[in-house]
């Protein structure tokens, strides 16, 4: 769980409205950048390439290590093996001393700044300057950069020309166009005077011990043209088998981190290069490598992370994550950020230290989406969420309430209970608008949707059921929201598939799926309930079992198979529920679908994605089909439809202020399409759209997918009979 | 080559460097070169320029043709000339028609100095050394008897976007790119 401190970083950084625009700003522009960037390239095969040939060295790690030495080697290069961040310092330390370095250029190097090597050589008196103008303009300001590929991303240009004004002792004026000038030539000077030059790379080519680097400002090649000492500082994943495995990173690296088709400069050294020394002479200069580990192996070797070897560092997962989008990197609290970089900062700086950033992810899954190296960030967050949780347990009241959730009846008692408690909120209305006190962040930008006074379980027993040319059985698995808030899409569920000629059975014994549980890193409880449901739900007595949320279908799909994997008679069970279990809207179409038809009555709908049914099983077409196949409904898209609408189950009681926020920009596109009612399939997105729009707009409405067929379909079949 | 190939290829290289303010042209002979890039310096204002010689800046007489226009030719000492030049001339080894990028594949430090520290940079290139795509670049180089120990490609000036997101052409490297294809043989540089 977050702590003050950490919250305290929060407001402050979306109190800071020159953040929060200048990320606005950029993460609108990237998304269209990328996508023409990547326009006439096949995404999809380009990060296949590079996940294969990432993997193999991965799997290879020692392989690649010494062949990138034995050909680095043979072409005059010294190479060094640095082991801890310490090593790497002093191996740099100690030559720079050799060589009497007085100032040391470097191009971009984030390896330098995750071990601070500035620090370790300013104290032993030499001079260091960074050339890549964010990186230059962050050192000035005493920061540390907020961005992998955008280090300064986070500064105006009022604070930059203050930051040069300070330190260049002349007045500077806001210009960025005169901002650049003057960072060309009081950098020139650091390039021309340097007898050091340390420098990053992009990749590392064992097949021919060459060093690839991407840049666009032209401080790579200074680094590599000028300083008759050059050390190139890098990491053990950058290593890729064979030259022209490079293509493929070239081909995804500048347009996924900047939308461009290449940088404008791609440096490729292999080997020292003559370079002019002090005296005149043009000879051979003096050429280290350095290969870190500080902490990859460990990452690498740990199966569920091995992944992170296939990252190209291009910090697409960060500029569309919607969290990023609003606190920006300095909240991570270290030097890598976002996603993937809360997990290097578990395995680079420390597990504590990703403690609170794990927190920040949504569990959205769109850097997934855009990674070009095929990681799956969330996922990986999750597991460290969970080994944490296991670790040092969850705070009480967390622990006291996926307790509660994991035992049936008590759970169920519960809510019964509350929808009787809840009357001094709702007073007499369907949703709660305010709450008292600490839990006020809940309901501030939200309303929240009252307890249902009878349970869907108990509606269930009410549902007469009219099935013609009976064709099967289905399980309907209910869920918390839908059995307990909405029954009213359960009903909906069950008259489309009585249409489609199945009976629905809905078993007693089900339960919570465990999702609460399971995102929270509460794995004993998530496999408490996994094994309630496979028991309560008896998937081998029916043709399917049915869910109209996509958060619970992920579960009965893949986490209960994840958590029992380790129970052979479980995890068959688990498996056939797998196989047989779908997500309603995807059921419906598989199944053919419902006679188009309906009240007629025209209806402008927008549709939201939610993230588990859009990303995790990959279905969008088929409820747009089932809407746009009920005669009245005009279907309008929404702007960036799959956007998360920041509900992520606890994530929108842990965090309301980043919550509310997400939640605006989703009403304000749902505004923007013109529609009167916006169309979901997760009562999850459906609790935070309609209270964000109660608040906002009650005119407009929100429902679920199920809810719109049993509205609009009332009367089908006597308009057919007509 | 096939010509219809070669014009292909040159209409390509041509459609993306632009995109990325680089200035392209086309000559069929290395003297025509020679004249054009004369003019390109007059127009431009330069009273000096760093050339390293080349295949094609020898056959095209370069030097003979700037001096007589009075534009000082420096041809050597490059690390002393090359921060205060006004242009540098270097001849590339080949060129990407995909992304419009320019491949020196050159250890020679003095390739670097005259294309990078010098605020104009005029790229001279045999037509004949276009490659279609990347990949196939990627290919030729790894073909050669050993990676050069310096390989850069170049397209387009150099550029940041480091304050506020703002695209702002020149910061360490060139401010301008001038690219200059000869039709006619005269050997590629080394």
């Amino acid at each position: 769980m977050a702590d003050k401190q950490f919250k305290k970083k929060i407001s402050d950084a979306l109190d800071n409205n020159v953040l929060r625009g200048a990320l606005g700003r950029f993460g609108d522009a990237y998304v269209i950048s990328r996508e023409k960037a990547y326009e006439g390239y096949d995404f999809k095969e380009i990060s296949d390439n590079i996940a294969e040939v990432k993997s193999y060295a991965a799997s290879h790690l020692d392989e690649m290590i010494d062949q990138f030495e034995k050909q680095a080697t043979a072409r005059g290069a010294k190479v060094y093996r640095a082991s801890t961040g310490e090593e790497a310092k002093q191996y740099i330390l100690e030559l720079a001393k050799k060589k009497e370095v007085k100032r040391v250029v470097k191009s971009k190097s984030m390896v330098s700044e995750e071990i601070l090597l500035n620090k370790t050589l300013m104290s032993a008196g030499m001079e260091v300057q960074e050339s890549d103008l964010g990186e230059w303009i962050v050192q000035l300001a005493g920061q540390h950069p907020s961005h992998m590929v955008m280090p300064a991303i986070h500064m105006t240009k009022e604070e930059v020309a203050d930051v040069f004004s300070g330190h260049l002792h002349k007045l500077n004026q806001p210009v960025i166009a005169e901002l650049v000038k003057t960072a060309r030539e009081e950098l020139r000077k650091s390039f021309l005077e340097a007898d050091m030059g340390i420098s990053g790379a992009n990749m590392a080519i064992a097949e021919t011990g060459t060093l690839i680097m991407l840049t666009n400002e032209g401080n790579g090649r200074l680094t590599s043209t000028l300083p008759p000492t050059h050390v190139f500082l890098v990491g053990i994943e950058k290593l890729v088998p064979n030259f022209e495995d490079a293509t493929h990173i070239l081909q995804a690296l500048p347009r996924s981190a900047t939308g461009q088709q290449i940088t404008s400069y791609v440096s490729m050294v292999t080997g020292p290069t003559p370079a002019y020394y002090p005296d005149g002479t043009v000879q051979d200069k003096e050429f280290h490598i350095v290969l870190m580990d500080n902490g990859r192996r460990k990452m690498y070797e740990d199966e569920k992370f091995k992944k992170t070897f296939q990252c190209i560092r291009c910090a697409s997962c960060l500029n569309v994550c919607p969290a990023f989008q609003l606190v920006g990197g300095h909240v991570y609290g270290h030097i890598y950020t976002g996603g993937i970089g809360t997990i290097l900062t578990n395995f680079v700086n420390s597990e504590k230290d990703a403690q609170n950033p794990q927190n920040l992810c949504l569990q959205c899954g769109k850097c997934s989406e855009v990674c070009p190296g095929q990681l799956d960030i969330p996922q990986m967050i999750l597991e460290l969420r969970n080994r944490m949780g296991e670790k040092t347990g969850l705070p009480f009241t967390q622990k006291f309430a996926l307790d509660v959730v994991s035992n049936r009846r008590l759970f169920h008692s519960m809510l019964r209970m509350a929808s009787i408690a809840q009357k001094p909120f709702t007073k007499g209305q369907p949703v709660i608008r305010h709450l008292p006190m600490f839990l006020s962040g809940l309901t501030e930008k939200k309303s929240l949707p009252a307890v249902a006074k009878v349970p869907f379980r108990d509606v269930f027993k009410t549902i007469k059921q009219d099935i013609k040319n009976r064709k099967g059985k289905i399980a309907l698995y209910a869920g918390c929201l839908i059995d307990f808030v909405y029954p009213r899409i359960g009903e909906g569920v069950i008259k489309a598939l009585n249409e489609k000629g199945y009976e629905v059975v809905f078993p007693d014994g089900q339960s919570c799926c465990g999702a609460p549980a399971t995102y929270m890193g509460d794995r004993g409880n998530a496999r408490k309930c996994a094994i309630m449901n496979i028991e309560a739900l008896e998937a081998e007595k029916v043709d399917y079992v049915v869910s109209a949320c996509p958060t619970c279908t992920h579960a009965l799909k893949e986490s209960f198979k994840e958590l029992l994997h380790d129970d052979p008679a479980l995890a068959s069970r688990a498996e056939e529920l797998s196989k047989k279990a779908k997500d309603f809207s995807k059921l419906l179409f598989d199944l053919g679908g419902l006679t188009p038809g309906g009240d007629g009555i025209p209806l402008k709908v927008t549709y939201h994605d939610s993230c588990h049914l859009k990303r995790s099983m990959g279905v969008y077409t088929e409820p747009r089909k089932i809407l746009t196949d009920t005669s009245g409904v005009q279907l309008i898209e929404m702007k960036e439809s799959d956007r998360c609408c920041g509900f992520a189950g606890s994530y929108s009681i842990k965090f309301p202020e980043l919550s509310g926020p997400i939640l605006d920009r989703k009403l304000n596109n749902i505004e923007e399409s013109g529609a009167d009612v916006v169309v979901v399939d997760c009562p999850g997105c459906l609790m935070q759209i309609s209270g964000g729009l109660d608040k906002r707009n009650p005119g407009l409405k929100a429902i679920h997918t199920a809810e719109l067929l049993l509205d609009k379909r009332k009367n089908v079949k006597k308009n057919r009979v007509k | 080559m096939h010509k219809d190939q070669q014009d292909d290829l040159y209409n390509k290289f041509k459609t993306k460097i632009e995109l990325v303010s680089g200035e392209c042209y086309r000559v069929n002979t290395a003297l025509e070169a020679s004249e054009l890039v004369c003019n390109v310096l007059i127009e431009k204002g330069i009273k000096d320029v760093a050339l390293l010689n080349s295949p094609i800046s020898q056959k095209g007489d370069f030097v003979n043709t700037f001096e007589k226009k009075g534009i000082i030719v420096y041809t050597d000492n490059f690390r002393q000339v090359t921060p205060d030049a006004q242009a540098g001339i270097t001849q590339v080894n080949y060129g990407i028609a995909e992304l419009g990028s320019l491949v020196q594949a050159d250890a020679d430090v003095n390739q670097r100095l005259c294309s990078t520290l010098v605020p104009i940079h005029i790229a001279l290139i045999s037509t004949d050394k276009l490659i279609p795509t990347l990949k196939d670049t990627m290919a030729t180089i790894h073909s050669l008897p050993e990676i050069p120990g310096f390989v850069g490609f170049i397209t387009g000036p150099s550029r940041t976007s480091d304050i506020e997101r703002v695209l702002t052409i020149g910061v360490h490297g060139p401010k301008q790119l001038v690219v200059v294809f000869v039709d006619e043989e005269v050997g590629g540089v080394a």
